[in-house]
């Protein structure tokens, strides 16, 4: 009898200690802590034989860590396509073996997972417009439709516009205008809104607190910056533009992942109509990439898979992602480094447009003014994207370079317009 | 004309219906049992004139109307303009998820090499109050348990265990194993209220699983704490030392008594009065920011420049660091200056009959005496906008002795096993939207405030029996009374 017991106490001893021994999954994310906390709590009250282990890391950083031997990561879980795609290619992940059915590789023409299947979309997020309605009225401004908008005379000094060398999500956004729209209208768009915007060099929700606070009217940012402030209860909007540019963001198994159930659970997990809800969440309001969860959205909740089928274009996101350092290193030079220049050159031939429109010197102000000193072909060469990934010697002189002449085009054109102005009727 | 519409005193303080306990010197004493009611009935009539006052002249400076699920993270609105990068630099610290060293982004590597968690929101969610996990299974995500053993540190404070240190570390950095875990159970007991209404009040009960250092000798001291709310508390620093100390002499109910803790600071290298923390165990938010990235997060600053590892973590001291310190002054000021001006919440629908009727009631059960509705800020250089102002903290800073129920047998510093800090009350209405699993008492027991009134005892004894004697109509009143703050 006393066996008995004593046999009956030891099983019991054993079963608490299996109840009570979880297995870590180990994670690597650069997500904010309202995206981790959700997804840690409601992962491990779903799985409870795992215990959630986040390892924080992003960009570069994030890539330098997982080169280094025994990174022992399970799960990469983020939002950084290119090391995705940089990852993939060297081999570091298995290929998805998870039940993937109800996810589109595809928004449309956006191509979101990769077409080999070794990592697929976790979430989405849609670039565009966040404003503040009660100053858009009170300077009698209208409602921005599309980005070509904000390149009205009307939105000087009301336009905030992030600078993709020094904002993450930026760099995309940039590109997404730039094939968009085309190479060469994509950058009149674009430095046309810089002549009438303020420049964001600071993280990401400042834009949406300059616009939620009132301090500017319009910011170009990303959807759940805004939409999260909006579901908080903050006086501002948003709006896309007309074509949507979208920012994926991913999941993956490493292929020498140590709890490789425990990472399949947490993908799954992820990936799953429970995970998908979590984005939808006041704090995150991500854009699901589970259609069959829009069919529960809060009121007025975005649906890309509908909105794609309004409007779409081919994003080419392999190159876009490859050109990021150059794109952004022209952005500097036409932009952030000219900012002056470049309010200067438009104000003058806006006020030339606004006393003649047959002037043959107001044509030749716009050619100065929309010159580039690259063409869409050259920014795919890869020497010249390795150069300003690396930002070595070369970059540093083709961009002294590209300075001059920038400088001297948009003299030139500022010249021609207030020579338009100068002139006698 | 500000002076004319506000009664602003010759100190530049607005004095409209100050604490008045703090008024008295604490050499006047009455003697006869008539002077100490008079003077009890005195402090009742002024207190109740100070909850039935409308919102101070310049009350908006200092608390945002906000009661938003963001009602905790907005700064004073009379913080200048010129403030406002410090303040965003401080936000995004607090914001941030620290990164495991070595890192490229050196300004914020430094996690571990033990820690809690990975961020400063990780734990206070919407710079919120924290809450027990539900199930034994459920981490402590926004909790901690402080260790000691019997003695002191040397400076009066607790003795930290010789291999686990002050607090359980339940995480580790690759490499370095976390401390165990600490499971929660709850026991669960019904308590009858006078109306026959029962309610049910849960006991948290730790149990600590893998540890790694060794089992916990007996003598062991335990005492779980969910993370207090972040906002006010410049506001509270700004109170003058001699206002809180007076308070302990301020006539009180019979059996209501409080004193004050009396702490290290490391700064000062001495001890001085405590203000901050469960057990007013902290002189400063400086000291109380510090402490908490290193404690929590492993995070070394220029005021605790050692990582938490003990002499029994071996693998924890030769983790790599990523600076020393890992958070730079710059960084501990910006952190400071965010925790300064956050703003509290003002009082919402305060001419609401119920709540009116409510603020009545808490000032007729005797909760004001300890919750002390109004103090007063003195000079404040790191923040001007904070001097001189009246603030509604519903706090005396002072420990009670809160009974055996609530008691952790953990003394720290001065406050014994029994003795809390009362907390503040501002903001209170709003912790569930903030967070709706907010916690209330220090080990997030309560459920709702209700049940945190109800737990209530030793010195608030005939506090809680008075709630316990209402009628659910008052009951209710309380409730919006204190939703309302």
């Amino acid at each position: 009898m006393r066996a008995i017991k004593w046999i009956m106490a030891a099983c019991l001893l054993l079963l608490s200690q299996l109840a009570s021994a979880t297995e870590k999954v180990v994670v690597l994310s650069s997500y904010p802590q309202e995206v981790i906390t959700p997804f840690e709590a409601a992962f491990e009250a779903a799985y409870p034989q795992y215990r959630l282990e986040i390892l924080w890391r992003h960009g570069r950083d994030a890539m330098t860590y997982l080169h280094q031997p025994h990174s022992a990561v399970d799960v990469y879980w983020t939002p950084a396509q290119r090391n995705f795609a940089v990852l993939a290619k060297e081999g570091a992940f298995r290929k998805l073996d998870i039940d993937l059915s109800g996810l589109p590789k595809k928004i449309g023409g956006f191509q979101i997972s990769d077409p080999d299947g070794y990592y697929v979309a976790s979430e989405t997020a849609g670039y565009g417009m966040a404003y503040h309605p009660a100053e858009l009225k009170r300077m009698q401004l209208p409602i921005p439709t599309d980005w070509k908008s904000l390149m009205s005379p009307a939105f000087n000094g009301h336009v905030v516009m992030p600078v993709p060398s020094k904002v993450g999500y930026a760099p995309m956004l940039v590109d997404t205008l730039l094939q968009g729209y085309g190479w060469q209208q994509g950058w009149d768009v674009l430095k046309q809104i810089a002549a009438n915007a303020i420049l964001a060099d600071t993280p990401s929700t400042f834009i949406s607190d300059d616009v939620g606070s009132g301090r500017e009217a319009v910011g170009m940012t990303m959807d759940f910056f805004a939409r999260s402030a909006i579901a908080n209860e903050n006086p501002l909007r948003f709006t896309y533009p007309e074509k949507v540019g979208y920012s994926p963001a991913h999941v993956a198994i490493f292929r020498e992942a140590k709890n490789l159930d425990g990472a399949r659970a947490f993908a799954s997990f992820v990936l799953s109509d429970q995970g998908q809800k979590l984005l939808l969440h006041p704090d995150i309001r991500k854009l699901p990439v589970r259609p069959a969860v829009y069919a529960s959205k809060p009121k007025g909740y975005f649906d890309p898979f509908a909105s794609a089928q309004l409007a779409s274009y081919d994003y080419d996101a392999a190159s876009g992602l490859m050109r990021q350092e150059l794109i952004s290193a022209l952005f500097d030079a036409l932009i952030t480094r000219h900012h002056l220049e470049l309010k200067t050159m438009w104000s003058a031939i806006h006020q030339a447009e606004q006393k003649t429109r047959n002037d043959p010197r107001l044509q030749e102000a716009r050619t100065h003014a929309n010159w580039l000193p690259l063409t869409a072909a050259q920014t795919n060469d890869a020497a010249l994207q390795q150069t300003f990934i690396q930002r070595d010697s070369r970059a540093v002189t083709l961009e002294q370079q590209w300075d001059t002449e920038i400088s001297k085009h948009y003299a030139q054109a500022t010249q021609l317009a207030q020579a338009i102005l100068g002139a006698k009727p | 004309m500000k002076q004319q519409k506000s009664g602003i005193s010759n100190s530049g303080t607005t004095d409209v219906g100050a604490n008045l306990f703090a008024q008295k010197p604490s050499h006047v004493r009455m003697n006869s049992h008539l002077q100490k009611t008079q003077s009890w009935l005195l402090g009742l009539l002024l207190i109740a004139l100070s909850l039935s006052q409308p919102a101070f002249a310049n009350e908006s400076d200092i608390t945002t109307d906000k009661a938003t699920r963001e009602a905790y993270l907005q700064a004073i609105p009379a913080m200048p303009e010129s403030d406002r990068p410090k303040f965003i630099h401080g936000r995004s610290l607090v914001r941030q998820v620290w990164v495991i060293a070595p890192s490229e982004n050196r300004e914020i590597a430094g996690l571990g090499p033990l820690y809690n968690r990975l961020s400063c929101i990780a734990c206070h969610i919407g710079n919120g109050r924290g809450f027990a996990p539900a199930t034994p299974q459920e981490p402590m995500r926004t909790m901690l348990v402080r260790l000691s053993v019997p003695g002191d540190d040397g400076h009066g404070g607790p003795k930290p265990h010789a291999a686990y240190g002050g607090q359980l570390n339940e995480n580790g950095v690759p490499g370095v194993t976390g401390e165990g875990r600490a499971e929660v159970r709850f026991t669960e007991h019904a308590v009858k209220l006078k109306d026959g209404t029962q309610i049910k009040l849960r006991k948290p009960v730790i149990t600590f699983v893998d540890l790694a250092y060794g089992e916990f000798p007996p003598e062991m001291m335990t005492s779980p704490r969910i993370t207090p709310p972040l906002f006010g508390l410049g506001l509270l620093q700004a109170v003058p030392e001699a206002d809180i100390v007076a308070l302990v002499d301020a006539p009180k109910p019979e059996g209501i008594k409080g004193r004050v803790n009396r702490v290290w600071d490391e700064e000062q290298q001495k001890n001085v009065l405590g203000r901050f923390g469960w057990k007013a165990n902290m002189p400063n938010l400086r000291q109380q920011i510090a402490g908490a990235y290193v404690g929590d997060m492993g995070i070394t600053s220029p005021l605790f420049p050692k990582e938490n590892c003990t002499a029994a973590q071996g693998a924890c001291r030769q983790s790599p660091s990523a600076g020393s310190p890992e958070l730079t002054k710059e960084q501990l000021d910006a952190s400071e200056f965010y925790h300064f001006a956050l703003a509290a919440p003002r009082q919402r629908n305060a001419n609401n009959k119920q709540v009116q009727r409510g603020a009545a009631l808490f000032r007729q059960a005797q909760c004001s005496a300890c919750h002390v509705p109004q103090l007063k800020t003195g000079d404040f250089a790191p923040l001007p906008a904070l001097s001189h102002q009246i603030i509604r903290p519903y706090t005396d800073l002072l420990l009670h002795d809160m009974g055996e129920a609530l008691a952790d047998h953990r003394p720290d510093y001065l406050a014994t096993g029994r003795e809390w800090r009362t907390p503040p009350l501002w903001g209170i209405g709003l912790a569930r939207k903030v967070d709706p699993r907010a916690g209330f008492l220090h080990d997030g027991r309560a459920r709702t405030v209700l049940e945190a009134v109800l737990w209530h005892d030793g010195e608030a004894a005939n506090a809680a029996q008075s709630v316990k004697d209402m009628s659910a109509s008052d009951r209710k009143a309380l409730t919006k009374f204190l939703e309302s703050l």
